[in-house]
């Protein structure tokens, strides 16, 4: 118990650092926002006056940091200049689409790299366990550029997949199955990308935590009772080997919000990543901080997750953390 | 007897006349009685005549920030209120001539100081509330209001006083000028008469830039275009529907606009465009690449391509000659004594290979430009303007005399000295989004390197760009482009004249730098001021010599308008007018009938 | 030791694949930005040995491309007259490593411009391009992997010999930087520092800014060395003859860690290679003219050079022989590594 309060609480104080750091940001970046702000005929003049009261502009840094620390956690996170609107909602529907596109592609990739790494970790050394090596070098070596400009290339000459975008023209007049169809077919291809990605690093880790387990005596024994070898291979290795594929999960929930950016830009997925592109081209300060904030929370909240999930899941670092 | 039998004689014709009356003429005038008190006097358009019904489907690069013509600023704002507004005279964008719109016709006085305008009668806008000279006072009041800061209100100011407006009746409207405008009844293209009924509350209480967004329902918002509100989903699209009392019909009388919707799908740039263009997704693309075009001419698959021919952009480069205040740095000044010297603009105009830039960055759609006035206009351009040929020697001669030199680096290249012995360096903003001008960017960062210059170029976003440019004038040089969006030399003033804020090398100036910018000025105030065109045109050569003697923008290149349609659209004809496919929305419609044609 | 034999291996192609890129110069027919304004956009052209006529020349030839009348990139062979390519051809002066001047190249065409990878939009050479493109790119990876090498050898090592309260510290700050998500923070530093430097100085703020952000992991991975190395019974013994911390340091402790840096130094140098190719492809990296592998696949965001040009993509494969070698060499080093010790398995590498 006392573990899992001290990672929460190790959890809180990233997050609060990771805050600082963001603030310093705004603090520091130049520019008269405000002034800026006043210009726009569209936006009342008390509105203005009511962001600069709020954030301080005139005030000590410490001041400054605990009223824009208060307005976030109040889910402000700031004006946009360039959509001309508060940053919080545009953050939510675009983070909302990345996570439809990354959740989905990590599923598939786990889903495709334990058996497969499992399998590969049996046969080590033979033919098809080296193929599969060989493989996953390449495909890790394919930068993911490579691997998304080229699957776009495909789209396009093949007319197959649409190009880009996550629906289509008359995407609210479809029936609720077609409107699923559709939207999937404009998911294909960067989930395809993503997953070529992100599965040979997960394959190898599989492999190599499994093939470290498979030599342990308690498995011989368990052959010896004659278990069958799938039983064996799923129900008592792999949870053996867990330990570093559970931290390795909470990587990959780490970076849901933020490893699919250079997918999303090339493939014009309207999520997370071409947003902060854009914001950071157009010096839109507040939608880059808030962007970098949710990555953040998204990064160590993963990494929490996993510690929990260890905690629950592995009982020496249950007995571990009792014992001190 | 008699007197009795008159009596009813009498009495038998004068009932009989009035029953016949009553008969005859009285239940239409009782039945109709609208028809003959204000009978809707439509504007008939020639032409091919369509059929109705239909979806059609354009895209949008990027999104309208409003729907209220005195804030839109964005293009896209202006492209989507095209469509939903009116003006009183209009300029037919394939003649590039005026023709009656709202105002069914004009007067000019003989001292050329005051129009007499007389409205359409029996007009009403798109929420069935009618029209008359009302909305006319109070639009314009709007447009003049100080306190609204509309973008309009400068184009209403002749010779520093505005414009004054008054009601003769109910449909006339007679315009005080205080000095001749050489423009004449253009000036009123453009600006769109609003809805007295729902705006005036808002004007009032001072919070007219808050309507018209788009988020406005429906019912609430209103114009006199051939188009009307319906639907907008954030994000995605604007739809609009047909306006059921659009003042327009074809020849044979039936009302138009033909098709039922028009559907405004926002996509986030050009390569997108192309791609639901190509898809089937949308019916017509106008704003093409170059590039762009040629791919989509290769297969041409239910869709047809059309070069509409020169158009009235010009695209230039030009120097950073502001006055040099006390907050100007050392290198500033040093970078701006070489840009003042003429010989050195001159030099580098001789240097740029704009024959090149038409090849490369146009694919040969487009031509080689010296002056402002693009070969899309066919009335205002000087032929006698010099046409200088590409020449390093040409220009290497200019540096020479202006006192440049040359010294020679180890590895065989050559550097440009000054008269002090520094090396000549500086750079060249460019907007990150356009891609045509970060190539000529490339081409003419080469072609000075020939001169011995180091030139960087330095992509910046379209919005900081304009910041540096107009308000903090930090940069070296810049290359822009404006598309004119009239052949009248009236809509580029704001380049012209020293005072204007699109003079980009020196914006705004309280008294002009140089005695050519006076001339200039000098030049351009009398030409709005001249009655005849041969007037006009004599003052505006003259300005446009004077410009090319000076260079203070180095022009470069002009692209043509490109643009498609799916062969089912009936009546597709761009012009080099903005807005380029959609001027004649009103004549457009689906051959195929009501069924929109997708792949 | 197999191990010995595999690494010495994987060294050798990377000095290889290296040293194309080093020599730039002598291998790329061109300078890598002189324009040919009459041949944009111009294809790959190809080796023959048979010509029009069926006559066999010893000597490999290219046909000159010229282009199709009324077209602006559709180009037809020249076949009446074949050019023989010749070696060791004299040509644009380039400097060998940087300060010796040279004329020859590897190959090269008498009387017109040899494309073997076709041209970009203003008619540049790709195959010059690509290895000149090269120098930038790996550079940046290397040196970046110096800079963040260097800052986390020398927080590391702080925290790991003093321990206390600045180990605490340093390790928290660490976990810190680990948390922010990395790609993110290198675009928002560099977008928001100043823009219009030339581009040497574009070139080293790129490679400081990649340095920078990640000398988090590495320095964990240092104080870990560290600590277990202080603990080691040679260590201590030195300890106890007298030695100062500044000599059980250089001469016991920084060996220890060398394994570890090295095997750090063949993952970040790819990681940060393609993290300058991003910046470049996405505009905010090297600045025009100078090449970049990222900088050339950059005109592919458009979509009618995605859609017509199929030779820009090429680049894009350029890194795949270097990412394998470093995949390889640093598994190769991971397992020798791994051979000698065994707590490096505790500390998870």
């Amino acid at each position: 118990m006392r573990y899992l309060v001290r990672r929460l609480g190790h959890a809180f104080f990233l997050l609060a650092g990771a805050s600082v750091l963001a603030f310093l940001f705004t603090a520091l970046a130049p520019g008269t926002y405000f002034d800026e702000m006043r210009l726009n005929p569209q936006i009342a003049p008390e509105t203005v006056a009511a962001l600069r009261a709020q954030y301080g502009v005139d005030k000590p840094l410490p001041l400054r940091y605990a009223s824009w620390l208060n307005s976030v956690l109040h889910g402000d996170m700031g004006f946009s200049f360039a959509y001309n609107g508060p940053v919080a909602p545009l953050l939510v529907v675009r983070a909302r689409n990345t996570l439809l596109l990354t959740i989905t592609s990590t599923l598939f990739a786990w889903a495709i790299a334990l058996p497969l790494g499992v399998w590969s970790a049996e046969r080590l050394g033979r033919l098809s366990d080296r193929l599969l090596s060989w493989g996953t070098a390449v495909l890790l070596v394919i930068p993911d550029l490579a691997l998304a400009l080229g699957l776009l290339i495909v789209a396009v000459r093949s007319g197959w997949f649409p190009t880009g975008g996550m629906a289509s023209v008359d995407f609210e007049t479809l029936s609720p199955a077609n409107k699923l169809r559709d939207l999937a077919l404009h998911m294909i291809l960067p989930v395809t990308a993503l997953v070529l990605s992100t599965l040979p690093l997960l394959v190898r880790h599989v492999r190599a935590s499994v093939a470290d387990v498979l030599d342990a005596p308690f498995l011989l024994a368990a052959l010896g009772h004659g278990i069958p070898k799938r039983t064996l291979l799923y129900r008592y290795a792999l949870p053996a080997a867990a330990n570093p594929l559970i931290s390795l999960f909470g990587f990959s929930i780490g970076v849901l919000l933020s490893g699919s950016l250079l997918i999303e830009v090339v493939m014009s997925w309207p999520g997370l990543g071409p947003l902060l592109l854009e914001a950071i081209l157009a010096r839109d300060l507040y939608v880059v901080i808030g962007g970098m904030l949710f990555s953040t929370f998204f990064l160590v909240g993963g990494n929490l997750f996993a510690d929990m999930l260890l905690y629950w899941a592995d009982p020496r670092i249950r007995a571990e953390s009792n014992a001190r | 007897m008699k007197r009795v039998t008159a009596n009813l004689k009498c009495c038998w014709i004068c009932p009989t006349v009035l029953l016949s009356l009553f008969v005859f003429v009285g239940p239409p005038a009782i039945a109709f009685p609208q028809e003959q008190i204000t009978k809707e006097e439509l504007l008939v358009l020639p032409g091919e005549v369509g059929r109705p019904g239909g979806r059609l489907v354009v895209s949008l690069r990027g999104e309208p920030k409003t729907l209220n013509p005195l804030i839109a600023a964005d293009a896209r704002s202006r492209e989507v209120i095209g469509v939903m507004q009116a003006d009183l005279v209009h300029i037919n964008r394939a003649r590039q001539q005026t023709e009656p719109a709202l105002a069914k016709s004009w007067k000019i006085s003989p001292d050329g100081l005051s129009y007499t305008i007389v409205l359409r009668q029996g007009l009403k806008f798109s929420d069935g509330q009618p029209l008359d000279a009302d909305d006319v006072l109070f639009t314009f009041r709007v447009y003049l209001d100080e306190n609204v800061h509309a973008p309009q209100r400068d184009l209403l100011i002749v010779s520093g006083k505005p414009i004054t407006v008054r009601k003769a009746d109910a449909h006339t409207v007679v315009f005080q000028l205080a000095k001749t405008y050489g423009v004449g009844e253009r000036l009123f293209d453009g600006l769109a008469i609003l809805p007295r009924h729902l705006l005036e509350k808002p004007y009032q209480e001072g919070k007219l830039g808050q309507s018209g967004s788009l988020a406005t329902a429906a019912d609430q918002w209103a114009g006199l275009g051939p188009f009307r509100l319906k639907e907008y989903v954030a994000g995605q699209r604007l739809v609009l529907e047909r306006n059921p009392y659009y003042w327009k019909s074809d020849a044979q009388g039936n009302r138009l606009p033909y098709v039922d919707e028009l559907v405004f799908l926002f996509v986030p740039n050009a390569d997108a465009q192309v791609l639901k263009f190509q898809s089937g997704e949308t019916d017509m693309i106008s704003q093409l690449g170059a590039e762009n075009f040629s791919v989509l001419s290769r297969q041409q698959r239910g869709y047809t391509m059309t070069d509409a021919g020169p158009g009235l952009e010009y695209n230039f480069l030009f120097f950073n000659l502001n006055d040099a205040g006390e907050k100007t740095s050392p290198e500033m000044q040093r970078k701006q004594k070489w840009f003042r010297e003429v010989k050195f603009r001159q030099a580098v105009s001789a240097a740029v290979d704009r024959e090149a830039i038409v090849r490369l960055v146009y694919q040969g759609r487009g031509a080689a430009l010296w002056g402002l006035v693009a070969p899309g206009n066919r009335r205002w351009g000087n032929e006698k303007l010099p046409h200088p040929a590409w020449s390093f020697e040409r220009a290497r001669a200019l540096l020479k005399e202006a006192g440049f030199s040359w010294s020679n680096g180890p590895n065989g290249e050559s550097t440009l000295l000054d008269s002090d012995g520094k090396p000549v360096e500086f750079s060249i903003l460019t907007s990150s989004s356009n891609a045509d001008r970060a190539k000529m960017a490339a081409l003419i960062q080469d072609d000075l390197k020939q001169l011995g210059m180091r030139v960087q170029v330095v992509p910046l976003e379209s919005r900081s760009l304009l910041d540096r440019v107009t308000q903090s004038r930090d940069y070296d040089a810049c290359i822009m482009g404006i598309a004119s969006y009239d052949a009248d030399p009236n809509s580029d003033i704001s380049v012209w004249l020293s005072s204007g804020g699109l003079h980009l090398w020196n914006p705004s100036q309280a008294h002009p730098a140089t005695p050519w910018e006076a001339e200039i000025d000098r030049l351009i105030e009398e030409q709005m001021s001249a009655r005849t065109f041969e007037q006009r045109k004599k003052l505006y050569d003259r300005a446009q010599e004077i410009l090319a003697e000076n260079q203070p923008m180095i022009f470069l290149a002009s692209p043509n308008i490109l643009a498609g349609a799916k062969n089912s659209i009936g009546n597709f004809r761009p012009a080099v007018l903005e807005p380029y496919v959609l001027w004649n929305v009103e004549q457009l419609y689906l051959k195929n009938g009501t069924e929109n044609a997708t792949r | 030791m197999r191990v010995r034999r595999v690494l010495t291996r994987w060294l050798v192609t990377l000095g290889v694949l290296h040293g194309i890129v080093g020599f730039a110069g002598f291998f790329a027919p061109y300078d890598p930005v002189e324009q040919d304004r009459k041949s944009p956009y111009l294809p790959p052209m190809r080796f023959h040995l048979i010509d029009g006529q069926g006559h066999f020349h010893a000597r490999p030839f290219v046909y000159a491309l010229k282009l199709r009348e009324g077209s602006f990139d559709r180009y037809v062979e020249n076949t009446t007259e074949p050019q023989p390519v010749r070696f060791f051809m004299k040509g644009a002066r380039y400097r060998l490593l940087g300060f010796l001047p040279c004329r020859r190249h590897l190959f090269g065409l008498e009387n017109t411009r040899i494309y073997l990878l076709g041209t970009d939009a203003y008619g540049r050479d790709q195959l010059s391009r690509l290895l000149f493109g090269g120098q930038v790119s790996l550079l940046a990876g290397l040196l970046g992997a110096g800079i963040t090498l260097s800052i986390g050898l020398c927080i590391g090592a702080v925290a790991g010999s003093f321990g206390g309260w600045r180990d605490s510290l340093l390790m928290r700050l660490a976990e810190l930087f680990m948390a922010l998500p990395w790609l993110y923070v290198l675009f928002a530093i560099r977008a928001f520092l100043p823009l219009a430097v030339s581009p040497l100085r574009a070139f080293f703020l790129i490679i400081t800014v990649i340095g920078i952000v990640g000398w988090a992991r590495p320095a964990r991975l240092v104080r870990g060395v560290v600590l277990s190395a202080k603990e080691r019974d040679f260590v201590r013994a030195a300890r106890g003859f007298g030695a100062t911390h500044g000599y059980l340091f250089r001469r016991h402790i920084l060996p220890e860690t060398s394994s570890v840096l090295l095997t750090q130094a063949a993952i970040l140098i790819p990681q940060y290679v393609l993290a300058e190719m991003t910046l470049s492809f996405l505009g905010l990296g090297v600045p025009e003219p100078v090449p970049s592998w990222g900088n050339l696949l950059s005109s592919l965001q458009q979509y009618s050079v995605l859609v017509s040009y199929w030779w820009i993509y090429l680049p894009a494969l350029a890194m795949v022989p270097f990412f394998l070698g470093y995949l390889g060499l640093a598994s190769s080093l991971q397992e020798r590594g791994a051979a000698y010790k065994i707590e490096s398995r505790i500390w998870g590498i």
